[in-house]
């Protein structure tokens, strides 16, 4: 083909009607790559593939194919650079596979000739590619749905397009089929060359096997880049609306996400303030990550500090994407950090102490709780006198706070209850996070 | 069996094969012990009358199959055909409107048809270029063909509420029937024949794709709004040419892609032949049912359509409920 580029995407828009679905997108894709396109439903992702398909008309931007103005393109020429893969495969009638494959080949033969030997060499081919030779006289509705999108991607293959597009191909696959299909593909991309380019929903999926991940967020493009770059907590929340928490998977470094919650409408495209809080969380050594992870999942927007890089809690704090104040491993609190964390602390409605041992390192954390003169914020979780390793000066500090009106709590449901109630329903924050 | 009046089998056979040997198979066209003005008014009965009758139901139920599995696959509905999308219904009101202007009998055998075959092709061509303007997708071209022919059908009530007259001939009309017959039309619905489905046979693999959905068909090279616009132009032209000269004769259409679909097969390279020849054959059968039923063949043919295809048609779908139709080929 005239250019090594199989699609280029140059600041395409599409309309139905007055409503804009994409808006000046731009990306690439090139050969031996596969790229997924994720987004939320409505999105746009789709309206995309079918725009680089030819299906849908650009209303501004064009779309370029192996360096070609795709609408200079006929149909034929169009089918025999890009193939397609849809979300499923709807049959009416018993077609034996190996024909079904060869329909594939439409685009290869010359009008009004029938099939020769390259065309069924190329679909059983493509049979095997999608592990179904064995069945090629088998007819497609004895398939099940895994087999019939894998007879599918067969069909696409059989077309020999150096471009594949996927829409959502595994959207009604079990696991195994899922992981399957996207191997299959991920191979060709490999061994053969092709450019794959994927709307996929499956986040951890795409992660998993997209050499790039390209987000769109209602008909924009948001995000283009490795999975590892493009995945954060605050992305996911901002475009999909959820708060997550945000691993490595330990043996391919791939980052791979837990859906926690859903966060309100309301609050979806709004910044983290506006959420219900803010609670500050005294915590390190995983003494807070459970407290941390809870409130998150209630909804309350969180800050922690000071933690202790590389502490359990810090990678807590930072699969959560909850703000903190940090210090350096194994010292002393510095200036910086304590300025931070008084900032935080006195922005906070509710300050949680969680049971964590108290040195001389980290005893100015609560010397800084107690410095905000708020006592009455303040709740201790789980309190033990024998965490105090300072001498009794945090037991003593921890007795001024609650003469002063903190309380004390030994349960995380009663710590969500404690601190809702902190809040002052009808206070702006409060209206803001109901939405 | 073939005429109302009854001629010897012998004698039939020798008349035909007389006639289409040009007179070289045998000499004179009946037995020497049969009379000359019998053997002469039984060559003409034969001749002129039940041959050209014949033919015409062969090539009527060929271009009504053929025209019915077109639009199914068109349309991707099994439950189009000729008259759904209302392009019969343009011909019966082109037709009404002769017997409302009260035309001599003479010019009718030629005005009529003219009229019934120019109101089925331009309700055709109509909800085409009505699709063009309203976007085109499957949905809206059926939609758009059916609220024509209701619309049509209101026109023709109008149209013979103040014509009673008209109306029974109308119904007549409306019933179908090849009785009419001649060479000359024959001619004329052959050759409409082969200009629709000539170039209909070729669409076969692009009505196999067209099954896939137009976008899946239209990612493997097919033109899906082009080539549904050619087919449905060219199923248009099938049906005018059977409309023009037989009426209305519905359910051969309907059923004839169907009946190939379920004992052949669904590869629509072999429905669009098939459903020729089952039509044909059907229409035959039922011709020769209503000659049988009713010997001065006056039964209309489109009820005998429907008498005998409705009850085979259930048997199909009952022997068939769970049967595996392959197609060959792609």
């Amino acid at each position: 083909m005239s250019s090594p580029i199989p699609l280029e995407v140059d600041g395409l828009s599409v309309r139905f009607g007055p409503r804009r679905a994409l808006s000046r997108v731009s990306l690439c894709a090139s050969a031996g790559e596969l790229v997924a396109l994720a987004g939320p439903n409505g999105s746009g992702k789709s309206t995309l593939l079918r725009a680089c398909l030819g299906l849908l008309a650009p209303a501004e931007g064009r779309v370029r194919l192996f360096g070609t103005d795709g609408t200079l393109l006929s149909i034929r020429e169009r089918a025999r650079r890009v193939a397609w893969v849809p979300q499923e495969e709807a049959p009416r009638d018993n077609v034996r596979l190996l024909d079904y494959v060869l329909f594939g080949r439409f685009a290869h033969l010359p009008p009004f000739t029938g099939e020769s030997e390259v065309d069924r060499n190329a679909a059983a081919r493509a049979l095997a590619e999608a592990g179904l030779a064995d069945r090629s006289d088998a007819g497609i509705l004895e398939l099940s749905g895994g087999e019939k999108q894998r007879l599918a991607l067969a069909r696409a293959l059989a077309q020999e397009a150096p471009l594949l597009l996927l829409d959502e191909p595994t959207a009604h696959l079990d696991i195994a089929h899922q992981l399957d299909l996207f191997e299959r593909v991920r191979r060709q991309v490999r061994e053969r060359g092709l450019c794959a380019v994927a709307a996929m929903h499956d986040l951890n999926l795409a992660a998993r096997f997209a050499d790039r991940i390209v987000v769109l967020s209602h008909g924009q493009l948001v995000s283009d880049g490795p999975p590892e770059t493009v995945l954060s907590v605050p992305l996911l929340r901002e475009v999909w609306g959820v708060e997550t928490e945000l691993r490595r998977d330990p043996t391919t470094h791939r980052p791979y996400l837990l859906p926690l919650r859903s966060v309100a409408q309301g609050i979806l495209a709004g910044p983290a303030d506006r959420r219900l809080g803010p609670v500050h969380v005294v915590g390190g050594g995983g003494s807070a990550s459970p407290i941390l992870r809870r409130l998150v999942e209630e909804g309350f927007h969180v800050t922690a500090g000071a933690l202790p890089l590389l502490d359990t809690d810090a990678e807590t704090a930072d699969e959560l994407g909850i703000p903190y104040s940090a210090e350096v491993p194994f010292a002393p609190i510095g200036e910086v950090a304590q300025a931070r964390t008084r900032e935080l602390l006195s922005a906070a409605r509710v300050v949680v102490i969680a049971p964590v041992p108290t040195g001389p390192g980290n005893l100015v954390n609560l010397e800084l709780v107690e410095a905000i003169g708020h006592p009455e914020r303040v709740v201790w979780y789980a309190r033990r006198e024998e965490l105090d390793y300072t001498g009794g000066k945090a037991n003593e500090l921890s007795r001024r706070l609650l003469a002063g009106g903190a309380k004390e709590l030994n349960d995380l449901d009663a710590l969500v209850a404690a601190s809702r109630q902190a809040i002052p329903t009808g206070s702006p924050l409060a209206v803001a996070a109901r939405g | 069996m073939l005429a109302g009046v009854s001629i010897p089998l012998g004698a039939e056979v020798r008349i035909l094969l007389h006639q289409t040997s040009f007179g070289l198979l045998f000499p004179s066209a009946c037995p020497s012990e049969t009379l000359p003005l019998r053997c002469a008014a039984w060559t003409e009965i034969l001749w002129d009358a039940v041959v050209p009758e014949v033919l015409l139901a062969l090539l009527v139920g060929a271009a009504l199959g053929l025209s019915g599995a077109t639009l199914q696959g068109t349309f991707r509905n099994p439950l189009a055909d000729p008259y759904l999308l209302g392009i019969s219904s343009g011909g019966t009101l082109g037709a009404a409107f002769l017997f409302i202007f009260r035309v001599g009998l003479a010019e009718a055998n030629l005005v009529l048809p003219l009229l019934a075959f120019l109101g089925s092709l331009g309700t055709g061509a109509l909800i085409l270029l009505a699709s063009r303007y309203l976007g085109g997708s499957i949905e809206t071209l059926l939609l758009v063909g059916v609220a024509l022919a209701n619309v049509l059908s209101a026109v023709l009530s109008v149209v013979l509420l103040y014509n009673p007259v008209g109306s029974i001939q109308v119904s007549f009309w409306l019933l179908g029937g090849v009785g009419g017959a001649s060479w000359g039309r024959d001619g004329l619905v052959l050759g409409g024949l082969l200009m629709a489905g000539a170039p209909l046979m070729l669409f076969g693999r692009q009505l196999n794709l067209l099954q896939l959905g137009p976008e899946v068909a239209q990612s493997l090279g097919v033109d899906a709004r082009r080539v549904r616009h050619r087919l449905l132009l060219l199923a248009s032209l099938a049906t005018s040419v059977a409309v023009a000269f037989t009426g209305v004769i519905g359910f051969v259409g309907l059923i004839a892609p169907h009946v190939v679909r379920r004992v052949w097969s669904s590869n629509y390279r072999a429905v669009l032949p098939g459903s020729a020849l089952v039509g044909a054959a059907f229409l035959l059968l039922a011709r020769d049912l209503s000659v049988i039923a009713a010997p001065p063949g006056n039964l209309p043919v489109g009820l005998f359509t429907a008498f005998a295809g409705a009850p085979f048609f259930f048997l199909l779908l009952l022997r068939h409920r769970r049967g595996v139709y392959m197609g060959g080929g792609g």
